[in-house]
């Protein structure tokens, strides 16, 4: 492994006072891919949005360390500034509020890298959307290649993709899976919720870690190949049960 | 030299409130005798740059200004030789009733001198102070003509009777802004004002109003739009006031075509009662009303909207929205459709709501601070597309949403 940028200790998960998941664990290393599986309502969003500090999702007890430093009671666009973004699965709708501006605002704010950034925007066919409302009337696949951008573009130390290619067409897929491949070139570590097979199989060869949560529990982090195979064969229960962590 | 009938009926409004916001008393304020002033003496007053600075006037803009009124003291045109040639007028109404035939013809057409209370007051006591411009058939004035109209002496009632008449086939782009020096001033404006569009003409008439907490304001606005003619109107405040009521009138003739725009931003414990109406009087007219109502503090919005469909085919659009900032302000929306012929298309919608946290929580997922989030909701709620826009109007609408947007934290 890298160095260590990301650390998920001992941490209990609570959403609006309930908790959802207990006692995760997870450590992710400087420019890699991780993978989140799990069926649906297992927690997975509540994970990623909670290691981003997005309310009402909250680490009660344990902690969140970003390269080294404790960031559990960092309010969300500290975590930003610190270098930890998450990727929303349903950004909502803005009105009025034009693409080029959040853009704008962004390189301002935290000084990107142009020869990235263009890449990235390339990749990712965001030129035709500077002119639009922030997600707005958008297409599925425009507004998760507008918010995958919108996540890179500041080259954070680890981007949280919840569901980049959930109800994408193919040619956005491969899009987003470039713009992944560009990120961890840079040094950014992604940590990639996603159901789709197509997805799962085109990152093989980029993943160090795939995690399985099952039932409120991180059960098993492990090799692509320990993890995926299983779960396609004989579904998340049957997964999480061979994999000894579940009964 | 008033008309003497119209002057009979004017005294006997003098008690007849308004329909619409609340009733003011009219004696405690001083009314002064008008006077014409060097541009020196303007531009050099602290309080003058006080006042227009807090419209976004820079001082270039108030030193090109068509028309400046600061107090009972005016200041007319210093436009530009060419304009002149073209036969352009930009002069007080004063003025233009003593030396202009169109200008005593229409005058006192389209608002009854007893209208309201408010009306009367102006039209009996005002000397007709205000500006009057005429652009003549065909001459097409694409730069915009600025007036400004400042108050910069406490307890002074500022009345005044505009009057723009854009000719058959001709344009032009006006921007006045309406002000007080110090944030606390008490006095009151009453503005009448009567504008002409001629056949296949065009009028762009851009209204930023920055006030006080002592402001009472009682603008009274109608525009008859001829065939063929098109109106555009953006309204902006973002002061407080005291009260504010208005409810601009538009009567459009056959093919005419008008776009209603409205930004008001209200704090502090100000009354904005702010509409727009518009009568479809000839086939083939169109009207659009569009509003942004922004209410923090304890302010109290009400934004009226009406489209009378007298006649078809036509076709008249309402659009309202608020936002509201605190937990203390209040805003209420009054669409009103009122079709008397069956080609008449009315339509309206409306919405009321408070900043979304979602929205707020996602700005900040991509690090903007709570501030920062806020501010950016409010400039994408505030920015209405208003093509009609001349660049140099979209200038000044865009200086002035910004700062609405930058102290709309609420």
């Amino acid at each position: 492994m890298g160095n260590e940028v990301l650390r998920v200790e001992d941490a209990d998960i609570y959403v609006a006072g309930k908790r959802i998941l207990r006692k995760v664990n997870l450590s992710v290393g400087a420019g890699e891919l991780h993978i989140v599986m799990g069926p649906n309502a297992s927690g997975k969003t509540t994970l990623l949005s909670a290691i981003a500090g997005v309310e009402p999702y909250e680490v009660r007890s344990g902690k969140v360390m970003l390269a080294g430093e404790d960031i559990t009671n960092y309010p969300l666009h500290e975590r930003v500034e610190k270098g930890l973004v998450l990727a929303y699965q349903n950004p909502p709708s803005f009105k009025g509020v034009k693409v080029s501006e959040i853009l704008k605002w962004l390189r301002r704010k935290f000084d990107l890298d142009p020869s990235f950034t263009e890449s990235l925007a390339e990749i990712l066919d965001i030129h035709k959307l500077l002119g639009r409302d922030l997600f707005s009337g958008m297409s599925g696949g425009e507004r998760k290649r507008l918010e995958t951008y919108l996540t890179l573009s500041i080259m954070p130390k680890v981007a949280l993709l919840d569901e980049p290619d959930s109800g994408v067409d193919l040619d956005s897929v491969g899009r987003i899976l470039e713009a992944i491949k560009l990120a961890l070139k840079h040094g950014v570590s992604v940590v990639l919720v996603t159901h789709s097979t197509h997805m799962l199989n085109l990152v093989r060869p980029l993943t160090n870690t795939v995690h399985l949560i099952f039932k409120g529990h991180l059960v098993f982090s492990g090799l692509y190949d320990e993890v995926v195979p299983l779960v396609i064969k004989r579904g998340f229960e049957g997964a999480a049960k061979a994999l000894g962590r579940w009964s | 030299m008033l008309n003497k009938n119209m002057a009979e009926a004017a005294r006997k409004a003098l008690s007849k409130p308004a329909p619409y916001g609340p009733d003011v008393d009219l004696s405690k304020y001083d009314v002064l005798n008008p006077r014409r002033i060097e541009p020196t003496e303007i531009l050099e007053q602290e309080r003058v740059r006080d006042a227009s600075g807090r419209l976004g006037f820079t001082p270039e803009i108030v030193r090109k200004a068509g028309y400046v009124q600061v107090d009972e003291a005016y200041l007319a045109s210093a436009l530009v030789e060419s304009l002149r040639k073209q036969g352009v007028f930009v002069m007080s109404t004063a003025e233009a009733l003593r030396k202009l035939d169109i200008a005593r013809e229409v005058a006192w057409t389209l608002i009854r001198p007893d209208t309201d209370k408010y009306v009367a007051t102006a039209y009996l006591y005002g000397k007709e102070q205000g500006y009057f411009i005429y652009v003549p058939p065909g001459v097409k004035v694409r730069t915009p003509i600025y007036t400004c109209l400042l108050i910069t002496r406490g307890m002074t009632a500022q009345l005044l009777h505009n009057i723009i008449y854009v000719a058959d086939g001709a344009e032009a782009n006006v921007v006045t802004g309406c002000s007080i020096a110090g944030l606390h001033a008490e006095a009151l404006h009453i503005g009448v004002s009567e504008f002409f569009v001629g056949k296949g003409a065009k009028l762009t008439f851009a209204m930023i109003h920055a006030w006080s907490k002592g402001a009472v304001v009682r603008p009274r606005t109608a525009v008859r739009v001829a065939e063929g003619g098109r109106y555009v109107s953006y309204y902006m405040i973002y002061s407080a006031v005291h009260s504010l009521q208005s409810y601009p009138k538009v009567t459009l003739g056959r093919n005419a075509s008008t776009s209603l725009y409205s930004i008001i931003s209200g704090e502090g414990e100000g009354i904005y009662d702010v509409g727009s109406s518009a009568t479809l009087a000839g086939p083939g007219s169109s009207a659009e009303i569009i509003s942004r109502n922004l209410a923090k503090d304890k302010s109290r919005v009400v934004a009226r909207a009406e489209i009378v469909g007298e006649s078809g085919p036509s076709k008249g659009h309402i659009e309202c929205m608020g936002l509201i900032l605190s937990d203390t302000a209040y805003i209420s929306t009054v669409p009103l459709l009122d079709s008397r012929n069956p080609e008449a298309t009315l339509t309206h919608e409306a919405a009321i709501g408070k900043i979304g946290e979602d929205q707020l929580t996602y700005l900040m997922s991509k690090g903007f601070s709570e501030e920062e989030a806020r501010a950016l909701i409010i400039r994408g709620f505030l920015s209405v597309e208003a093509p009609d826009l001349p660049p140099q109007v979209k200038l000044s609408v865009d200086r002035v949403t910004e700062l609405i947007s930058s102290k709309g934290h609420g």
